[in-house]
């Protein structure tokens, strides 16, 4: 799986979690650009994307990803 | 808690549960309170209100965990068969998936009646507070 692998799933989890089928996410992306991104939806961000990816992330690497892009490779790295 | 556990609860659909609920919310649908209506549509009791079983599902979330520390984020449930007045409910919730990262708790549930007979199932999501 490929970084745009990765990014394109997001956004497909984006556009359903935040029920917003306009929402094209940008590798800096973050809560401040998306209205819907709010802190429930947030959890359901992280939830969603755990489960696609079959991946866990701890409390510290999520605080420490500060936009979209970072995410993405944290996901990407450990599905490497 | 950690994935696999298992809570198990039971729980009597009441006159009084019942009577509550229609006075809470007002809905006296004739499938849920007139006998006939309910006989007509191929029922032998009135059939209670499935939103009933989301209020024993807000008791386990808030009573029926080893924390109070608790926040439900979302819920859903599928309906399987009618249940009636005086039915028994056995519930059975188990953890599905735990997030560190999003401090969240996923479970399974279901509803079974007295006769083993699925009720209703669904899914939990709640978030642990810090």
């Amino acid at each position: 799986m490929t970084f745009n692998d990765v990014f394109k799933k997001f956004n497909e989890i984006f556009i359903d979690v935040l029920d917003d089928e306009e929402i094209v996410l940008k590798e800096s992306s973050t809560a401040n650009d998306i209205e819907e991104w709010d802190s429930l939806s947030h959890i359901q961000l992280i939830v969603n994307i755990e489960k696609e990816f079959g991946v866990n992330f701890t409390a510290l690497e999520m605080e420490n990803y500060s936009n979209v892009g970072e995410m993405c490779r944290g996901v990407l790295g450990k599905l490497i | 808690m950690k994935q696999g556990d298992t809570f198990e609860l039971s729980f009597t659909a009441t006159e009084a549960i019942y009577n509550s609920f229609i006075e809470a919310y007002n809905d006296r649908n004739p499938l849920h309170t007139d006998l006939n209506f309910a006989i007509s549509k191929g029922f032998d009791k009135v059939v209670l209100h499935g939103n009933i079983l989301n209020g024993f599902v807000s008791y386990f979330i808030g009573e029926g965990l080893p924390t109070e520390n608790v926040m439900l984020i979302s819920q859903n449930i599928d309906y399987h068969n009618p249940f009636h007045i005086g039915d028994k409910l056995n519930f059975i919730a188990k953890v599905k998936n735990i997030s560190a990262a999003a401090q969240t708790i996923e479970f399974k549930f279901i509803f079974k009646n007295q006769l083993k007979k699925k009720v209703a199932k669904g899914m939990i999501l709640i978030k642990t507070l810090e």
